[in-house]
Order: C-alpha cells, then sequence, then structure tokens
C-alpha cells in the first residue's frame, strides 16, 4: 500500500471515529420538548380525544389531553389535521440482525468434526450484539408507522435470544428496551450428519436439553448454596444459557412452520412447564385454534399467508395452494380475534417493512378489526414482552413513542406525518419529487467516488441496477462490502453499505443525483455526520 | 394428465370436506349384506352378512335381520376381508424418518412426528389397508420407536393412534446401521462391521442396567434422608436420561423389539444377544434369508415382516427367493407381507397373491399374511385382524377376491365408518372436474369480451 494511501487511512478512520463520537450532540439532544395540538389522539389507555394536545419532554409524554396547556419551552406541531397514535411495535423479527459471514470449512465438516453452532444450538446467541440500526432502517420503519421492535435469531434449534429496541439512536445502547427476553426454540433440524438431524430427533432433543437445564440450575444453586460435602456440577456454557428460559424464569418462543409445529410446541411448554410465545411463522394457528384456547397460548402472528408444505393445500398442486393463499391464510389473524386468542404481529417471513404492513392490510382485508390490529402492533406486543408500562399507549410518564398520521393509521392511503421515537421527532420526507418515479437513470457498471472534507478519499462501488433496485459493492481501502436494498427512482439513487474499520462496524447513507456519467451526492453515517461527495463512471 | 391430476386433488379435498358428514352417530348400525366374507378364522362364508354396531362387529353369518334404523349396504356378492394391516410402513411422518446424527437414538419417537395430513393415508385406504405399525428408518443399530396408526383420514395426530397398541423400538442390523453404502459426506461413524453393530447394542444395554442402578440407589438414599428426619441431606437425584429410559424400556419388555435384518448369521447372533438380555425381540423385518434358520424362528418366537418378491437391491439382499416366504410360513413361523413404501402398500394383496404362485401357499394363508399374522406382530391381534364378532369393524370391500390379479379395492372402512368408497370418490371427482371447467369458461368468455 503506498504510503499516502495508508495516511489517507488513517484519517479516515480517526474521522469516522470521532464523527461518531459526535452523535452525542445529534438534533435529539437539542430539541427535547414537543407540544402537539389540536390532534386526534388514540391514547388506546381510554377513549379516543377528539381534539387534545399531546405534549413530549426528554423522551417521555409529559401529557396527553383536551385542554393541556402548552408549556412555553415547547416547540409546537400543528395537529389540526392529524391523528397521533401510539407508534407501531413488530413483535418479532430478523432482518436487523445482521452476523457476520462465514464460509463453510468442509474438512472440518468431512472429519465429523461438528460445532454447536451446525448442530443450530446456539441459546447464547444474543440478538443485541448483531443488531444493526442506523438512519436508512429507521427512516424505512417511521415512514409506515413503526418506532420499536423485537429481534430474535431465528435459526436452528436453540436460535439464541431476543432483544427490543426503539428505532430512535443508531447506538444500540441507547435503543435497547430490554436484552435476552425470550429464547427462540426451533424445529429445523442441521443438514449435517450431527445430532439431531431430524425433527423427531430435534424434538427429542428438545425435551433432552430442557430437562438438563433444570438439572444444571438445580444442582448448581444447591452446591453453591451449600458446597460442603456436596460434589460441584460440572459447568456447561449452553445449560447455564438455558436455565432461565427451561425454569420458566423467562420465556421461549416456539417458531412453529406449520400446525404440527404448534401441538409440538404445546406439549413440551405443558410437559416442562414453560412459559412461552407460539411464532406462528406457517400461519396456520386457524387450525389449532381448540388446543390453544385450552393452553391459554400467547401467539406471534405472521402475515406472509402461505400455506406450508405439509399442509394439504400444499400437497395437492397449485391451483389448490393459491386458493388457499388467498382464501384461507389471510384469514388467520381474524379468526384468532374471534377466538379470543391473544396475539401480536410478527415480521418474520415479511421481512420487509412494507410487506409487513401489506400483509396486516390484507388480514384487515380479510375480516380483521382494525382497532385489533392496531392493537395487536402495540399495546398487546408491550403487555407480552413485560413493557407495558413502559410503551403501547398515549399515557404521561410513558416513553414517547408516537405516530402522527394524516388519516387512519394501517389504510392504505394514510401518510405517517412525524414519528416520534424516545422522544425525537423525525419528520417523515415528503415524497420527493421524483421519488418512487420509474428510474430514469441506470448506473449499472464501475464508479469512482471522491468524498470530500476531512475524510476525503477515492472509494470504488460497482453497481448493478434492475429496475428500481440497486445493489454492489464498495471497494475500498479496507476490503470490498456487499450492500442490497438501494433504490433507484427519477435520476436519485440511494444505497446503504455497512463496512468494518478497524474493528468498528459503521452504517453509511449514501444519496446523489445522477447526471449523465456523473453523480454528486452526500454520505451520512449514522446519525452523526454527513459529507458530500462527487462520482464518475469508470469507462469500460 | 395434469387436469387430472388437479381433479383428483380436488376429489380428496372434497372427501375430506364431507368426512365429517359421514360419520356415523355413536352406536349407528350398519348391516353389510351379501358379501363372500373371508373371516381368516373360520373360513369363508358365501352369501353372508356382517352387522356393525358402533365400532365393532357384532355379527357375522347369514340372513342377518337388520335392526331398526340400520343403514344397510348391498355388497352384491363382492369380496369383505380384514383391513389389510401393514406391519412395516413409514408414511404420515413429518420429517425424516431416520435419525442419522447418532448411533443410538432410542430416545427419539414417531409418535411426535405424526403428520395426519399425509396424502398416503388416503392411498392407504384406497388399497384397503386400515392400520400400519408407522417407524423409524434402518440407520441406527437401535433406532427411535415406532408406533401403530389406524388410517382414520381427517383426524388428528392423538385419533389416528391405534389406543392400546404395544410400542415398538426400531433396531438395525448389518450394512444400513454400519454405513457400508454411505458414500456422501458424514464422519466415519463407529460401527463399521456387523461384529460393531452387535457391540454396539451391547455396549448400551450395559449402560441402561447403571442408569437404573443409579436411580435405584439414589431412592434408597433418599428413603434414608427422608426417615432420618433432617439428619442425612437428601441426595441429588441422578440426571434423568432419556435415551438411557427408552433402552430400559426395551429391557423390561415394555417397548416390542422390530429389528432390521437380511443375514440369516447375523439374526441368529441377535437372537443370542436378546436372549441374554431378556428382550422382547418380537420381528425381524425384511429377514430376507430368514427361511435359512426357521428352527430357530420358532423356537424363539420371532415373526419376519417381509416381502414377496422384492431383493437384491443390495448386496445383503441377494440370498432369498419368492418362496422365502411360504417357506417359513410352512415350517410355523409368522409371516406378514408388508409394503416400506407407500406406493407397494395400495397393493399388498398382490404380493400376497404371489406367495401363492411361487410359493404355493393356501389362499387363506397369504390372506393371513395381510391381516392376522401382522395383528399378532404388532399386538392387536385382539381387536383386528379377522372377521368375527367382537373385533373392530375395519373392511375391505374387493370387486373380485383379493388375490384375483384383476381385483380393486372398492370401500374401506374404518372403525365401521366408511372413509374410502370409490364410486362416491369417482362420482365426486367427476363433479369436481365439471366444477372446474365451468369455472374456468366465464372467465374465458368475460376475457374475450373485454
Amino acid at each position: 500500500m503506498p504510503r499516502r494511501t495508508r495516511y489517507r487511512l488513517f484519517l479516515f478512520s480517526l474521522a469516522l471515529i470521532f464523527l461518531s463520537a459526535a452523535s452525542l450532540r445529534s438534533e435529539a439532544d437539542l430539541h427535547r420538548v414537543w407540544a402537539v395540538k389540536d390532534a386526534r389522539i388514540i391514547t388506546l389507555s381510554g377513549p379516543p380525544i377528539e381534539k387534545g394536545n399531546l405534549v413530549i419532554r426528554d423522551g417521555l409524554i409529559e401529557a396527553a389531553g383536551a385542554n393541556i396547556p402548552i408549556p412555553k419551552d415547547a416547540e409546537v406541531i400543528d395537529g389540526s389535521k392529524l391523528t397521533v397514535y401510539p407508534g407501531l411495535m413488530d413483535a418479532l423479527g430478523q432482518s436487523l440482525l445482521k452476523f457476520p459471514e462465514e464460509k463453510l470449512d468442509m474438512a472440518r465438516i468431512r472429519a465429523g468434526d461438528f460445532t454447536d453452532k451446525d448442530r443450530g444450538i446456539t441459546p447464547g446467541l444474543a440478538a443485541f450484539e448483531y443488531v444493526n440500526l442506523g438512519k436508512a432502517v429507521f427512516e424505512k420503519y417511521h415512514k409506515l408507522g413503526f418506532v420499536a421492535g423485537h429481534v430474535m435469531p431465528d435459526r436452528g434449534v436453540f436460535t439464541g435470544r431476543s432483544a427490543f429496541f426503539c428505532f430512535s439512536d443508531p447506538d444500540r445502547n441507547k435503543a435497547l428496551l430490554l436484552k435476552d427476553i425470550c429464547l427462540g426454540i426451533g424445529f429445523t433440524p442441521s443438514n449435517f450428519m450431527v445430532y439431531p438431524n431430524s425433527l423427531m430427533g430435534v424434538h427429542s432433543y428438545l425435551k433432552q436439553a430442557l430437562s438438563d437445564a433444570v438439572y444444571f440450575d438445580q444442582a448448581r444453586s444447591r452446591w453453591l448454596k451449600e458446597p460442603k460435602g456436596q460434589t460441584r456440577p460440572e459447568f456447561n456454557p449452553n445449560l447455564e444459557a438455558l436455565a432461565d428460559y427451561a425454569t420458566a424464569r423467562k420465556p421461549v418462543i416456539f417458531l412453529c412452520r406449520n400446525q404440527h409445529d404448534i401441538r409440538r410446541s404445546l406439549g413440551l411448554a405443558a410437559e416442562y412447564k414453560l412459559s412461552y410465545f407460539v411464532a406462528d411463522l406457517g400461519g396456520e394457528a386457524f387450525e389449532a385454534i381448540p388446543e390453544l384456547k385450552k393452553a391459554g397460548a400467547r401467539v406471534l402472528c405472521t402475515v406472509a399467508f402461505k400455506p406450508p408444505g405439509s399442509s394439504l393445500y400444499a400437497q395437492r398442486g397449485r391451483a389448490e395452494r393459491e386458493r388457499a393463499e388467498k382464501e384461507i391464510y389471510p384469514k388467520n389473524p381474524a379468526r384468532l380475534a374471534e377466538a379470543g386468542i391473544p396475539f401480536a404481529f410478527s415480521s418474520l417471513g415479511t421481512d420487509d417493512p412494507k410487506a409487513f404492513v401489506e400483509g396486516i392490510q390484507k388480514a384487515i382485508e380479510a375480516g380483521l378489526d382494525r382497532d385489533k390490529a392496531v392493537e395487536a402492533l402495540t399495546k398487546t406486543p408491550a403487555a407480552f414482552f413485560g413493557l407495558d408500562r413502559a410503551l403501547g399507549t398515549i399515557e404521561p410518564g410513558k416513553i414517547a413513542n408516537a405516530v402522527l398520521v394524516e388519516g387512519e393509521l394501517l389504510a392504505k392511503e394514510t401518510k405517517v406525518r412525524y414519528a416520534f421515537v424516545d422522544g425525537t421527532r423525525f419528520e417523515i420526507k415528503e415524497a420527493k419529487p421524483g421519488e418512487g418515479e420509474k428510474p430514469t437513470v441506470n448506473v449499472t457498471g464501475k464508479w469512482e467516488l471522491a468524498i470530500e472534507g476531512q475524510m476525503g478519499m477515492n472509494l470504488t462501488v460497482e453497481f448493478s441496477q434492475e429496475e428500481a433496485a440497486l445493489s454492489g459493492k464498495l471497494i475500498s481501502p479496507f476490503g470490498a462490502f456487499d450492500f442490497t436494498g438501494g433504490t433507484v427512482s427519477g435520476k436519485d439513487i440511494a444505497f446503504e453499505i455497512s463496512i468494518s474499520v478497524a474493528g468498528q462496524d459503521f452504517d453509511l447513507f449514501f444519496s446523489a443525483s445522477v447526471e449523465g456519467e456523473r453523480m454528486r451526492g452526500s454520505v451520512v453515517q449514522g446519525g452523526a455526520g454527513t459529507a458530500e461527495f462527487t462520482a464518475k463512471r469508470i469507462p469500460g | 394428465m395434469k387436469p387430472k391430476i388437479t381433479a383428483m386433488a380436488i376429489s380428496v379435498a372434497l372427501l375430506v370436506l364431507c368426512l365429517s358428514d359421514r360419520l356415523p352417530a355413536a352406536e349407528k348400525a350398519v348391516l353389510l349384506k351379501n358379501g363372500q366374507i373371508i373371516t381368516v378364522n373360520s373360513g369363508t362364508v358365501s352369501g353372508g352378512d356382517i352387522l356393525i354396531q358402533g365400532t365393532r362387529i357384532t355379527k357375522v353369518g347369514k340372513n342377518i335381520p337388520p335392526p331398526a334404523g340400520a343403514e344397510v349396504i348391498d355388497l352384491n356378492g363382492r369380496w369383505v376381508m380384514p383391513g389389510i394391516i401393514d406391519s412395516h410402513s413409514h408414511i404420515a411422518l413429518e420429517g425424516d424418518v431416520n435419525e442419522m446424527g447418532d448411533l443410538i437414538t432410542a430416545e427419539v419417537d414417531c409418535k411426535d412426528v405424526i403428520n395426519p395430513q399425509d396424502i398416503n393415508i388416503f392411498y392407504a385406504l384406497t388399497g384397503g389397508v386400515t392400520s400400519v405399525h408407522t417407524m423409524h428408518g434402518s440407520a441406527n443399530p437401535i433406532g427411535g420407536r415406532g408406533i401403530v396408526l389406524k388410517m382414520r383420514w381427517g383426524k388428528s395426530s392423538a385419533e389416528l393412534v391405534f389406543e392400546g397398541a404395544p410400542l415398538t423400538s426400531k433396531w438395525a442390523l448389518g450394512e444400513n446401521p454400519k454405513q457400508s453404502n454411505d458414500m456422501g459426506m458424514g464422519r466415519a461413524r463407529y460401527p463399521k462391521t456387523r461384529m460393531g453393530v452387535e457391540e454396539a447394542i451391547r455396549d448400551e444395554f450395559e449402560k441402561a442396567r447403571d442408569y437404573k442402578r443409579k436411580w435405584a440407589d439414589y431412592e434408597e438414599k433418599a428413603r434414608a434422608a427422608k426417615q432420618s428426619q433432617g439428619k442425612i441431606a437428601p441426595p441429588l437425584p441422578p440426571k434423568k436420561d432419556y435415551r438411557l429410559e427408552g433402552i430400559a424400556d426395551i429391557l423390561s419388555g415394555k417397548l416390542w423389539v422390530r429389528c432390521h435384518a437380511y443375514q440369516s448369521e447375523e439374526m441368529l447372533s441377535i437372537l443370542r444377544l436378546c436372549r441374554e438380555y431378556g428382550v422382547k425381540l418380537v420381528c425381524f423385518e425384511h429377514g430376507l434369508e430368514g427361511y435359512r434358520i426357521t428352527n430357530e424362528l420358532v423356537k424363539y418366537g420371532v415373526a419376519v415382516s417381509t416381502f414377496a418378491d422384492f431383493w437384491a437391491y443390495k448386496w445383503e439382499a441377494y440370498n432369498t427367493m419368492p418362496q422365502a416366504a411360504a417357506l417359513c410360513a410352512n415350517r410355523g413361523v409368522l409371516v406378514a407381507l408388508n409394503s416400506d413404501d407407500p406406493e407397494r402398500m395400495r397393493h399388498l394383496f398382490n404380493d400376497a397373491a404371489k406367495t401363492v404362485r411361487f410359493g404355493g401357499v393356501t389362499e387363506d394363508e397369504a390372506i393371513k399374511m395381510l391381516t392376522i399374522n401382522p395383528a399378532k406382530i404388532m399386538g392387536v391381534d385382539s381387536r383386528v385382524g379377522t372377521v368375527e364378532a367382537g373385533k373392530d369393524a375395519d373392511l375391505a370391500v374387493f370387486s373380485r377376491h383379493p388375490l384375483d390379479p384383476f381385483t380393486v379395492c372398492e370401500m374401506t372402512m374404518v372403525d365401521g365408518t366408511v372413509y374410502f368408497d370409490r364410486a362416491k370418490y369417482l362420482e365426486e371427482r367427476k363433479k369436481a372436474e365439471e366444477e372446474e371447467k365451468t369455472k374456468k369458461e366465464p372467465e374465458k368468455k368475460n376475457g374475450g369480451e373485454i
């Protein structure tokens, strides 16, 4: 590496680290008092307030009601055309998690040298460590009314532990509400020649592991209480990680691929006296209503509405499957509501928030009451995960998570204008002229990017554009980083890249306007700082 | 071809939907009239009747008057036999039937993965099959537990289970557990020889005995602690081990052992091991060379569940012939003809006919290999396997004698309920096909107009 480049690299990493420190004095800290005036307020803690004020101070709701005075130090938002709702929450998702890519060592696999991870046994895997929060992510959620979400790894048998975040700050320490709330239990065996590698093996493995974890917990606490005269039990990190969940001090979430998994889960939960949720990934809870009702189960309802492969509809050819997809499965949430089974909505299976909302709208069209849907995205998830005193309704003292919308929430034509998250205001940008337009440029190919200012340096980006979807690769002195999920609308492009420099991860949000073979735009690092850049296409 | 499949699929759907309407009330009576009844235990009754009350057969004979309110089904001289019982099958299970990850997997249980929506349950009914023993595969010296199901299509997992049927443990000897044919990925797992397979089983028996001893010790100490009134601290119980408990259930005879084996030497060897430990070995699965050791099989009371004419698919399956089942039966071995396959399951009656043709057994003996013999192997012979008063009304009606090559299964009953009626099924399929047509045509028209 030439000396000059190395110096630049040093400056760049310094700049990034400096900028991330600068996030401490972001907009959030400058305006901490807000008043929404004359708005319709759906509190969900009482009847709707037809015309009232909402006061937010230092991250919390200070007051909400019809005759609430506007504090002198508040910045006022005219709410006369707006309705205030508690901010929406995703009761269970995984799309915010980003795990480092690992190459499978085939020599190790062939030698039969398997790890717990190969077996899908990762009870210690914490969502908190792998969450990927950032401005671009927040924007996607805020504009649909989502202000918080519960995330959990969803692969394997003991999939990992969940965490609940407000979508307020890219710093996960600030955004976190609760960590290690639930442990995921899946029924998907590993593909390797290692136990358990069949569904029946998984079921038996789960029984043994739950039994072992309770035993470990008892033996250990027994020894800690009276070490004299007792051999101490052998330590086991997996059993330690399982202990809280196996003893029902904390709940598990069963990731159910179909109705049979649901029944299996209810059986396991009863046998091992677990505190639990049923995540209905297959959307077949309606097939097990009597059993769910009898067990008093709480359901995390997905909205992909695809019949699982085990269902008769899927075994009977395309026509039957499509009919079920259209007519039967979308009724699942409505049928749960009708049966009085408590449920909240989960984005598993509809990882893009837009698809998630469309799924919920489909459920409403299929007969689910809209108020019930709102409840399943606010009060219910808060109550499920022990956050009902902090979130879920518009009440003084609660975290200021609220959305201000034109129209009725979850209706197709509704526009979210503002999202308050942890008391920070996020203004949802008006659709820019050009946004949502058909792309008028194609940026596919290699571009040279020159970032200006203090952290000035040159980078290469390889774009791959398919209609409005943009993906590609950033080639930098720190390595190459792939990205997907970018957009092109009109002549504007936007994309987000997560890079890792000197052991630290940074999210870079690029947006630019393209003119022929050149583009000009800005790059934002988290909520921290912005730099301008220009780029030109590398011919050939 | 395609529309046919769709139509068939739709009619299966209809069948499922209609099932609830067809269930007879609890003690409803059904009289099957004028059939050729193959009773299995007392010959064939020509022009006979079967009276069913509730789920059981209450009378078999001639000119039975129908009780008031009974549904009368005229068989018009068609053949009736006990529902076919398939003693070796892997249907109605979700996920893989082998837990290959470990050598011994006595803790896994087919009961945990019953899939009541497996379409093969319906297909079984179309071939007159009313009960199956569905089981773990043959990858492990000691595999998982198997279970006996009734083909109550449309019912839940729990309702499919044949109440009171003994649970089984699947063992396997030879090439599969020693992974002789595993050319792909996977670790070089012990054992790699037949000797090793047997030793793996013996090892596990010893472990289970130790485990049981530990619990007995603990219980004794716990009792002493209780009697000491606080002077002795209560002991820590041993750790629960589901695998060893499964093995202990084998040793105590609670689980009936069904052992996959081909070669006579290894069958003899495992017989000695089972005798030593007092294991209830009820049946060799496949047992292709069983005809060579009939005296020993009879002496130990071990049955053979086999194929009529399926062999030579691997080295250890070479030394047999289509006469094998007959040879065993003639020497007094209890023989069942099984499917091991959802397709073969639909025409097991053809397989029984082959044993008559090649092995020269009587027709009655061949029918037994599909009915009372497997029922005995599965421990359900007091409930099914013959047409007689007191038994479950599990029946299969055929257009001709079930061993006639041109016979067709026309109706199948389980617990006195018709779960498959070919005529009705075809009618419904035709109707569904027509509906599909009329549904599509107007769409086309509209498309044209717009």
